[in-house]
């Protein structure tokens, strides 16, 4: 049963301009103090649902360094906080906990680019919102998935956006640009559940439902001349962001680790106050398993968000070749390239700064996007010199933001920054005080086209419901967990 | 068995969906937690009941009984594109307290019928929070969907 436990802003010492500290003597089975980085204002939205409890939840977990970290964009989400992070020690007693990385294992967003203006595209939008929601199927059973047999898909599992390059799905330079070059290390199918593998083999290439979308942007602001150039990015361009996960595959791995962990966890003698943190130390055989399977779920979500692309830009040729001819060194406007891909639900083992000693520790990030800065490794060779790119959807209809890691997200975060704009409504609520319908037409009257599967769907993720997403990303950015790069804001959204 | 409407009722959640259920015995509740999710899901009362399937369920707690109950529903919703609105619970032996305790375990027969569009897609019930609880009414337990 989760502990109930009143917490109020003056329980919270403030360390910094944008960051909170509640100590560990709060709360008697905390290991660790949380941290939370927020103006005053988000940090009353924090205290306003549950999330900063089950941050002070996660803060028992054994192994934790440091302290639990609560970003700005953070809310209520299931045993941990959607928008934390916490680093256990792998080389001692640290566990690793599947329902603190989320069901939705390696859902991310992706930024592509084209040389395209805003002004020449136009004539053409509404052609190229309905060829992207023909052609990137949301669901299951819809036509544009990417059947694979049981052999194929363990290629997937193991290889991810490798296997999308090997059937034609990518270029080379799509995995330079793609956190973990697209594949994430350690994968083992023999890990991976076999109703992991039902669900996942009919549902490679789909958007997904909730809040996954295809949005097309367009680059309204640059804080950063020298960082955009170097990501091919400038005012009034055309982008497009992709919002997805692991689909099936991903909740089904979560789901059965947990189911399997809760077998064992008694001989462990871990005691949470929550079920949904559910753990097992991380050198144990189930913490391993889960590791590996972890790592098949994160492939499948490189792939799906890779074909994907690949649709993505069948939908630009079929839109403009022939109608705009203009190139740009030699390769039409409408080519569309990656700028990045990031993950902002996973656990990654990773070294970090701790008391002066380097120690390799397991940091989940659920929520929350990891933000390495210049020189860190596992960044390709034309980003090293400026940082990882960290990209911040914001609410549909609203801005969305291209961040990059700084020196202060490796010495303060575990080199983790915000995802989004985060949540401040229910979905219920959002759908008693929008009708998506409505919400649909004031969004075509500001010039953004639409195309959803369902209206209700839409209506839950109104922008009301979120927080505002400039506010969270100038909490990063004055705090130095991330610096902004660009501002980008949507033009065409296509959601399940 | 045919769990009366008001036994349960939503939770407000920031991010997801929440329900609190109620059931006068341990298969109520069983039968009742199913019932309420598939209400997001589709519409109950338009779902024909053409499919039976056997669901076979578990586990070292109540609440991780539930769960997988729970889970089992919407892996087959996704398998096989049904939706359920009756539930039978032919079997429920509730856990013993682990690690010498017995495995509790639970043999339910469900109906329904073919549901390609659904309203909500879940990605899985949750642990967060749940306990089933016990008192002079019956039973009763909160329930987090990951949605």
């Amino acid at each position: 049963m989760t502990t109930q436990t009143v917490i109020r802003k003056q329980d919270f010492h403030r360390v910094g301009e944008y960051i909170w500290e509640l100590p560990k003597t709060f709360r008697s089975d905390m290991r660790v103090p949380v941290r939370i980085y927020a103006d005053e204002e988000l940090l009353e939205d924090a205290l306003g649902d549950k999330s900063v409890e089950q941050a002070v939840n996660a803060a028992t977990l054994p192994g934790l360094v440091r302290y639990v970290i609560v970003m700005p964009d953070v809310h209520q989400g299931y045993g941990f906080p959607i928008g934390g992070v916490a680093a256990t020690d792998t080389e001692s007693d640290g566990v690793i906990s599947p329902g603190s990385i989320g069901y939705d294992i390696n859902c991310g967003v992706r930024l592509l680019g084209t040389r395209l203006m805003r002004e020449e595209i136009a004539p053409y939008l509404a052609d190229l919102a309905t060829s992207l929601y023909k052609n990137c199927p949301s669901g299951v059973g819809v036509e544009g998935h990417v059947p694979v047999s049981k052999t194929e898909l363990d290629r997937v599992l193991v290889e991810g956006a490798r296997w999308a390059l090997e059937r034609g799905f990518a270029r080379p330079e799509d995995l330079q640009h793609t956190e973990e070059f697209g594949r994430m290390p350690g994968a083992d199918p023999d890990k991976a559940t076999p109703k992991a593998k039902e669900r996942g083999k009919d549902q490679l290439g789909t958007l997904g439902a909730g809040n996954h979308f295809i949005e097309v942007d367009e680059v309204v602001e640059v804080y950063d001349e020298e960082a955009a150039e170097r990501m091919g990015l400038r005012q009034g361009q055309i982008c497009v962001q992709i919002h997805c996960g692991s689909r099936g595959f991903g909740h089904q791995i979560c789901t059965d680790y947990l189911e399997r962990f809760e077998r064992v966890i008694h001989k462990y003698g871990i005691r949470l106050p929550d079920k949904e943190l559910m753990c097992a130390p991380f050198n144990s055989p189930e913490g391993q398993d889960y590791l590996k399977a972890m790592a098949c779920a994160a492939n499948f979500a490189f792939a799906n968000r890779q074909v994907l692309t690949y649709h993505i830009r069948r939908s630009f040729e079929e839109t403009f070749k022939g109608k705009i001819n203009r190139t740009e060194q030699g390769v039409p406007v409408w080519d569309v390239f990656q700028v990045y891909d990031i993950a902002h639900n996973m656990g990654k083992i990773e070294e970090h700064e701790v008391d002066g000693r380097r120690v390799r520790v397991c940091v989940h990030r659920k929520g929350a996007t990891r933000a390495f800065g210049p020189g860190a490794p596992g960044l390709p060779d034309d980003y090293k010199g400026i940082g990882q790119p960290v990209l911040i959807p914001g609410s549909m209809g609203t801005a969305s933001f291209v961040l990059l890691g700084t020196p202060g997200s490796m010495a303060q975060s575990f080199g983790s920054t915000c995802h989004g704009a985060g949540r401040v409504m229910s979905r219920a609520k959002a759908k008693r005080e929008v009708r998506g319908d409505v919400l649909k037409q004031q969004l075509q009257a500001q010039g953004i086209q639409v195309r959803a599967g369902s209206m209700p769907g839409l209506a839950e993720e109104a922008p009301i419901a979120y927080k505002d997403v400039d506010r969270v990303v100038n909490v990063v950015h004055h705090a130095g967990i991330a610096k902004k790069v660009a501002k980008l804001v949507p033009i065409a959204v296509i959601k399940g | 068995m045919r769990p009366e409407a008001s036994s349960f009722e939503e939770i407000e959640h920031t991010a997801d969906w929440a329900i609190r259920v109620r059931g006068a015995t341990l298969p109520d509740l069983f039968a009742n937690a199913a019932r309420a999710m598939y209400s997001l899901v589709v519409d109950l009362g338009a779902l024909p009941l053409t499919e039976t399937r056997t669901v076979e369920v578990e586990g070292v707690s109540v609440e991780g009984m539930l769960v997988k109950w729970l889970n089992e529903l919407l892996y087959i919703t996704e398998m096989d594109h049904l939706a359920f609105s009756r539930f039978h619970i032919e079997a429920l032996d509730a856990p013993g307290d682990p690690p010498e305790g017995p495995i509790g375990r639970l043999l339910a027969r469900v109906e329904g019928g073919p549901a390609r569009e659904l309203r909500k897609y879940i990605k899985a019930a949750t642990y967060h929070g749940l306990s089933v609880r016990r008192d002079t009414d019956g039973y009763s337990a909160e329930i987090v969907f990951d949605v």
